[in-house]
């Protein structure tokens, strides 16, 4: 069985880091001895229709506003979401797929509206700091990650968060955290975040191939558990 | 500076609180010695740095070698006294300490944080600003390149100040849109990691010819010098100090420089560990780790990761750097965030192993040379080892 993994644009979303949840992703999917392909889409490219999981990663606001012009005028992510396609979208990437958020200047614009989120800018300090939340769902434990964004972003009332937050802030409303709807996952939370959470890693290539074989890295459960332990998310005993 | 009696007093008890300091080994003196100046007197930099050629340097990477080599040309080629600070202390009361240190001196050469670049630059009124380079550092303290060159871009107004800047870096062309005068030194271009967009406007720049040219404009003034395009970032550096040299009348080429400034920059540390020679780099962000990745020739490679506040607490960038060089090598990692870079590597195909300290590291190795690349506090805490210093009384 192939792969296919699109990441979009990392030269404009990959201020923090975030493009290693491409390299995660192939690394657990080749253990499962899966066939990957990872395209990388740059600006002028066309964005593939037919892929199996979408990375966007955190950027700043210019290059935020400019990758989210080329992704609307392309049309690729929208139709390959519509069809069912999983989608990680990562700070920046995550206000980008919400209904609407603030452009360069201030400005608020329409988003690619896969979830319902809305992003605003308001005169709080930046969010920066070590985020811990509680995944509600998908059997996931407690997940760490490294928050730093300037806009709140509220769900609608159906949304489902990624989880509740139990330290750091999050979305700033409602004490929830990012997002997961359908296949559709949104977080603020770098790391990136499917290296310090390989539960997570699986959950997101579970939504695009389905039930898989275990894997166990050893290292990467040391790394996630380390971090839990440091942040007070689990207790040295669990 | 006679006749300011407030300004005299805070000296006085300021270099009382360096020494004591000192005396009760806390370091250098220099922060808290700085400290007590500005309490006593606010506009003491202003007032000490008045009738005094300042040269101020800032960027990225690079500040504290760049800072010493300029003070060192100066001193060399203008034969008068130069203040500087030895230690890299960049931030207010370090730099209200080092010039309260030589009030007689002609010359300082003052090292910058980036953030703190517009007061120093109102309050010192420097002669000529040197600015290496601008790319991705702590971004949980100083955020974003672009916000750094906006901060820089409404300092930078037009008076008779000089700065000489690498204008292949799109982020320092874009600080000094409007300044007065501009010394552009160009390597023949080279793609930044993080200009994916223009600073300036926003558009898509096209780095397929190696170099930027942005329809709103950005890019397009000529160089007044052209350098070797094959300089690394050191190298580069010390040719912009160079040419901040020669504007302060200093005759000197880049090759007395070069003989000038000893051959060992002084990012690389000879630590005796163990009994064995580890020559040690310090990186602290991605690009400085890809320089020292890029000289890494020894089979047996050992890599330091904290996450202190200067390290920048958030290790996502390590993932912004490729080490592909490292495979087929032997990798141990240590450092309290051991386990981040260690995971890294793992999924880039490099086989690594942790161990629970730089000496314990060492010793894992077998035989032969051994290189290390360390992080920012990691660095400072070997040093404090190798001096003797007690971690805790530190800095």
């Amino acid at each position: 069985m192939s792969l296919t993994i699109v990441r979009l644009y990392h030269d404009l979303l990959g201020t923090y880091g975030d493009q290693g949840n491409a390299e995660i992703l192939v690394h657990r999917a080749r253990a499962r001895n899966l066939e990957v392909d990872l395209v990388e889409v740059t600006p002028g490219m066309a964005i593939p229709r037919s892929g199996d999981i979408y990375l966007l990663g955190g950027g700043e606001d210019g290059p935020q506003s400019a990758a989210l012009e080329m992704i609307k005028v392309d049309g690729g992510l929208n139709y390959a979401a519509a069809g069912g396609a999983t989608v990680l979208a990562i700070c920046a990437g995550f206000q980008i797929i919400g209904e609407s958020l603030p452009d360069s200047t201030g400005k608020t614009t329409s988003g690619l509206g896969l979830v319902d989120a809305h992003t605003a800018y308001d005169s709080s300090p930046r969010s920066v700091g070590e985020l811990v939340i509680q995944p509600s769902r998908g059997g996931l434990p407690v997940l760490t990650g490294f928050e730093n964004h300037q806009g709140l972003t509220r769900l609608g009332a159906d949304m489902p968060p990624l989880g509740l937050v139990r330290s750091g802030i999050g979305n700033g409303f409602n004490n929830q955290e990012g997002v997961w709807h359908g296949n559709v996952f949104g977080s603020y939370m770098h790391g990136p975040v499917l290296a310090r959470n390989p539960e997570l890693a699986d959950a997101v290539l579970q939504c695009a191939i389905g039930p898989m074989q275990a894997f166990e890295d050893p290292l990467a459960q040391a790394f996630a558990k380390e971090r839990r332990i440091t942040l007070g998310g689990i207790t040295t005993s669990s | 500076m006679a006749g300011n009696l407030r300004l005299e007093t805070a000296c006085k008890a300021g270099a009382l609180a360096g020494r004591l300091s000192i005396a009760l080994g806390r370091g250098r003196g220099e922060t808290l010695s700085g400290r007590v100046i500005l309490a006593l007197d606010s506009k003491a930099i202003s007032k000490l740095s008045s009738d005094r050629d300042i040269l101020l340097v800032s960027g990225t990477n690079g500040k504290t070698t760049s800072t010493k080599n300029l003070a060192t040309i100066l001193r060399e080629f203008a034969g008068e006294g130069v203040s500087t600070s030895e230690s890299g202390a960049n931030m207010p009361a370090g730099i209200a300490a080092l010039l309260a240190q030589n009030p007689r001196n002609r010359f300082a050469v003052i090292e910058c944080d980036e953030m703190y670049v517009p007061e120093m630059y109102r309050k010192l009124s420097p002669k000529v600003v040197v600015l290496l380079n601008l790319s991705r550092d702590q971004l949980h303290r100083t955020g974003e390149v672009r916000k750094v060159a906006a901060l820089w871009h409404e300092t930078f107004i037009k008076d008779d100040v000089t700065i000489v800047i690498d204008r292949d870096d799109p982020f320092l062309e874009y600080a000094v849109t409007n300044a007065g005068h501009v010394m552009r030194v160009s390597f023949s271009g080279r793609r930044h990691p993080d200009a994916a967009t223009c600073p300036n406007c926003a558009a898509i720049l096209d780095w397929s010819k190696g170099d930027y040219l942005c329809p709103c404009g950005l890019g397009s003034l000529f160089p007044d010098i052209r350098a070797d395009k094959r300089l690394n970032g050191p190298q580069r550096n010390t040719v912009l100090v160079v040419e901040a040299a020669r504007l302060m009348g200093a005759e000197i080429s880049v090759t007395e420089a070069d003989d000038l400034i000893s051959s060992a920059p002084d990012r690389i540390h000879d630590f005796l560990v163990s009994g064995k020679k580890v020559p040690t780099h310090l990186a602290k962000n991605p690009e400085s780790w890809r320089q020292a990745l890029g000289d890494v020739t020894a089979d047996q490679v050992l890599l330091s990761v904290n996450a202190r506040g200067i390290d920048g607490r958030d290790t996502s960038w390590l993932w912004d750097i490729d080490y592909s060089n490292l495979i087929g090598k032997k990798v141990i990692c240590t450092g309290e965030r051991q386990l981040d870079i260690a995971y890294r590597l793992r999924v880039q195909g490099v086989e690594v192993s942790t161990a629970s300290n730089f000496s314990q590291a060492v010793q894992s190795f077998p035989s032969g040379p051994i290189q290390a690349i360390v992080s920012y506090t990691a660095f400072q805490d070997l040093l404090a080892t190798e001096l003797g210093i007690n971690k805790s009384g530190s800095q």
